[in-house]
């Protein structure tokens, strides 16, 4: 099968801060990955990890200081007209769309731009809303829409043309959980199995990546960690147990991470507190032998409120492999125009 | 199949143009009352340049006007100057802030990511606004007309049109040029304040380019509204240029090439740098 | 919440807004020189149109015939006004741009009174502009400003300026309603230069000079002028004063009697953080 994307060693730097305290930061870092025509295919890191950026350089909205990237086996740059042809691209936040405009002036508009004539424009047009049951509001202009319905808005015109391809940029961010839910489906369903779509997702739920995609890559702090199938994240996952402890009074976390790191068995411990409950996440072999030993040393510093042993989710497996929790926010690597 | 391409890029570019105009207007037409206001601003704008004229003179007709250009129908002189205010706001605000308003809507990603070359969209908000000063223009002259009564050759009026159209190339390449500069400055307006008010005082607009401190004087011959706004009044009232018509015509053809070519120019390094440095989302 | 509590407000809320304009000195600079801009074309327009810088027909309009000085003190005095009115009556409007206006909205202090801290720094920022304008009229452009004059001009510019800004703080009631109300200052803007002589001698037609009387800034102007150009004594402009002050009074309670009024309005329509 050919690769509908190919990302080749793409570096993006930005420079932040003023004058002398000026650095480069690096929000994308020598990323490579290739997505097969078809394939449904995640990006998954926590906030700012260099998502959106790398999803803005294949839009060819950003150029990269370094790599390359082919669209259906062209380059971005030099075919830009081409590439930018094959691409639908949806981005998370509601002012992508004209508010003053209905929703088929915001289609019209943008078909134009993509080169439909009338009779091809009002047949896809009335497709795609009738696709995502936009009939009774196509009319009424888009401020009066709720978020979800704006979102429906745009990704029909990222529809519009029928791309080859579709970039999806965090999509049901923000979003009320029953309309993610027909976002999802709608993804997973009508356009990947149905449409045969190549699709490049990016999230940081990890539920989304698990459901959704067939392959995930895991981005942090602009590096891709790690490219496999959900299944095989968690195959390859050599300790098969996660033990999570919430407990309260923890006075000093440090030393208390320390302690627990110090446990040759334990392979990765996380520790976050928030509103004085401090939930410990580890990662071993096998919990049950720990537990008297562990309920021990954290009852010497404070109380424990539960205990709870696992098996891995996606989420796990993150941790494992870059030490970031996926809710985190890494946003010092977040370029200056993303942070609005 | 060369053929076949050309027209199909042809088709697809000309409604991309067409649409982005359309567009415009309809978010325009979108709040009525300041449509409305935006139409009569530039009348009430002329009028009092038209009565402090007519204070300074006690009359309508200025004798020492007529040593000046050969006219001295003040009004007349006046309210044709004043049109060109309306071709320099044109290319300074409406023109050159098309980029900056989609930017503050969130739009401008994704009409930037559709496959139609920038020029394509630069063409669109020129067609717009274009059409809507050259509503606000017609409006103005009849009104001005109503009140005062304007006397003009006739026949001066299709040689003026082509004027004013060779005119418009340079200033779309204005236009385009302080349209991507106000996606870089922070208080991008005051580029646009800037250059209008200079453009606005060096223009010879309400007056001949003669009372003009000489420095000025020179620095006008680069600006294809000295040009415009001379050989209209020369077309319309007899105005005495320094210089001849085809000197005029040639003059503007050359603006036009260097303005746009200057134009594209820095829209296209404004474009690279802000993909570069990743702030053609932020505002 | 007690007099000195409010007073403490409007001195929070000055310093806060001085501490915004000094993050953007270029816009001092701007309206230092703005103003010029559109002085020149009136001085060029003058000669082209009567040769040198003295008229007789404006000497009959206006009383003195030199049209550089008359279009220098207007220039000046809109300064003043117009800064006000983009200022106060648009300050509101910026807080919502800032996400800001909610938070003093539901906090427990008057609005008026934050407003009241607007005006008051907007007071001293268009001060430091109209200087830096005097002192450029005075010294290259050959304005006669005595410092005898500057006193009683400036107690007509105060008495100007209190209804001006009852004016300004109905009308930032406007803008909470109304979202895009910066184009109704652009007309009003225009409307004062129409129907006023801050550019040109109203009394050049009937209608102008008609309808120039219900402005209060036309009394003001010609106050200012007299003093500056026609060396009156400010003694004997009680007739303009009273007037002034009239105006003053009714501008401030109609002023603070709609923006209750507007805010009372936005509140039930519940458009507060919508722009």
């Amino acid at each position: 099968m050919n690769n509908a994307i190919e990302v080749k060693d793409v570096v993006k730097k930005f420079k932040r801060g003023k004058r002398l305290r000026k650095r480069e930061i690096f929000a994308v870092d020598k990323a490579s990955f290739d997505i097969r025509e078809g394939e449904l295919f995640g990006l998954l890191g926590p906030n700012g990890a260099g998502k959106t950026t790398l999803v803005r350089c294949i839009a060819t909205l950003l150029i990269p200081n370094d790599g390359s990237i082919k669209i259906l086996g062209k380059d971005i740059f030099e075919h830009s007209l081409y590439c930018r042809k094959q691409i639908g691209l949806l981005t998370s936040g509601e002012r992508t769309l004209y508010w003053k405009l209905s929703a088929r002036e915001n289609l019209k508009f943008f078909a134009a731009l993509y080169g439909l004539d009338n009779k091809e424009r009002d047949k896809r047009i009335d497709y795609l809303i009738e696709l995502l049951d936009l009939k009774d509001v196509q009319n009424e202009r888009v401020e009066k829409y709720s978020s979800g319905m704006k979102q429906k808005i745009s990704l029909a015109r990222a529809l519009m043309h029928d791309p080859k391809v579709l970039l999806l940029d965090e999509p049901t961010l923000g979003l009320d959980p029953q309309f993610s839910r027909f976002l999802r489906d709608f993804i997973k369903n009508t356009l990947n199995r149905k449409q045969k779509k190549t699709i490049l997702l990016t999230t940081h739920y990890m539920d989304e990546a698990d459901e959704l995609c067939q392959r995930i890559a895991f981005i942090n702090r602009g590096k891709i960690v790690d490219c496999k199938t959900p299944y095989e994240y968690k195959r390859d996952l050599p300790h098969s147990e996660v033990l999570d402890l919430r407990c309260t009074g923890i006075q000093n976390s440090d030393a208390l991470l320390k302690r627990l790191k110090s446990i040759n068995t334990v392979e990765t411990v996380t520790l976050n507190t928030t509103d004085g409950i401090t939930n410990v996440k580890m990662i071993l072999p096998r919990a049950e032998p720990m537990l008297s030993d562990l309920i021990e040393l954290i009852r010497q510093t404070g109380k424990i409120l539960a205990i709870d042993v696992k098996q891995p989710t996606l989420e796990d497996v993150f941790i494992y492999v870059t030490g970031t929790r996926l809710t985190e926010n890494t946003a010092e690597f977040t370029p200056q125009g993303e942070q609005n | 199949m060369f053929w076949h391409s050309f027209i199909t890029k042809t088709k697809h570019y000309g409604r991309a143009i067409w649409y982005e105009n359309m567009k415009e207007w309809r978010i325009e037409l979108t709040y009525k009352p300041d449509f409305i206001r935006g139409m009569i601003d530039p009348l009430v704008y002329a009028m009092p340049y038209l009565l402090y004229g007519i204070a300074l003179v006690g009359g309508r007709t200025s004798e020492t006007l007529k040593g000046l250009v050969g006219t001295d129908d003040l009004i007349t002189f006046v309210t044709l100057g004043y049109i060109f205010v309306g071709f320099i706001n044109m290319a300074l605000w409406a023109m050159g802030w098309s980029l900056r308003k989609e930017q503050f809507w969130g739009t401008l990603e994704s009409v930037f990511v559709a496959p139609v070359p920038r020029w394509v969209f630069a063409l669109g908000m020129a067609l717009h606004s274009t059409l809507h000063q050259g509503l606000m223009i017609f409006l103005q002259i009849i009104v001005i007309n109503l009140i005062f009564k304007l006397t003009i050759a006739p026949s001066g009026i299709l040689p003026s049109l082509l004027v004013v159209g060779l005119m418009l190339i340079a200033l779309y390449g204005f236009g385009m040029m302080v349209a991507s500069l106000t996606l870089i400055f922070k208080q991008g307006w005051l580029v646009s304040e800037a250059l209008s008010g200079i453009m606005m005082i060096i223009t010879p607009i309400a007056y001949p380019l003669a009372v003009l401190p000489l420095f000025m004087q020179k620095a006008a011959m680069f600006l294809p509204t000295t040009y415009g706004v001379m050989t209209v009044r020369h077309f319309l009232i007899g105005e005495q240029m320094g210089f001849t018509v085809w000197t005029a015509f040639s003059r503007l053809v050359v603006l036009g090439v260097v303005w746009v070519a200057v134009g594209i120019m820095i829209f296209e390094i404004i474009d690279r740098r802000t993909r570069r440095t990743g702030t053609i989302s932020h505002y | 919440m007690s007099f000195k509590n409010d007073l403490r407000i409007v001195w929070a809320e000055f310093k806060k807004s001085v501490k915004i304009w000094i993050s953007y000195p270029i816009m001092l600079v701007f309206w230092a020189i703005a103003p010029f801009m559109w002085v020149l074309p009136f001085i060029f327009q003058g000669k082209a149109l009567v040769g040198g810088l003295s008229s007789a027909a404006f000497k009959e309009l206006t009383g003195s015939p030199h049209y550089l000085p008359f279009v220098l003190i207007g220039a000046m005095v809109s300064t003043y006004i117009f800064s006000g009115l983009w200022g106060v009556g648009n300050s509101l409007r910026e807080e919502t741009y800032w996400g800001t206006l909610e938070y003093i909205i539901v906090s427990p202090t008057n609005p008026i009174v934050v407003l009241l801290g607007k005006t008051l720094a907007e007071f001293v920022y268009a001060t430091v502009n109209v200087t830096m304008q005097a002192l450029v009229a005075t010294f290259f452009l050959g304005l006669d400003l005595t410092l005898a004059k500057i006193f009683p001009v400036f107690v007509i510019v105060l008495l100007l300026l209190i209804g001006f800004y009852g004016f300004a703080i109905a009308f930032a009631g406007f803008t909470l309603l109304i979202k895009e109300a910066h184009g109704w200052v652009h007309t009003l803007e225009w409307v004062f230069y129409l129907f006023s002589p801050i550019r040109y001698p109203v009394e050049v037609s009937t209608i102008t000079k008609t309808l120039s009387a219900v402005i209060p800034l036309t009394y003001a102007l010609v106050a200012i002028r007299g003093i500056i150009l026609l060396n009156k004594n400010i003694l004997h402009l009680g007739k303009t004063i009273l007037i002034l002050i009239i105006m003053d009074i009714i501008l401030l309670i109609t002023g603070y009697l709609t923006f209750r009024y507007l805010e009372r309005k936005t509140k039930e329509a519940g458009t507060l953080a919508q722009y």
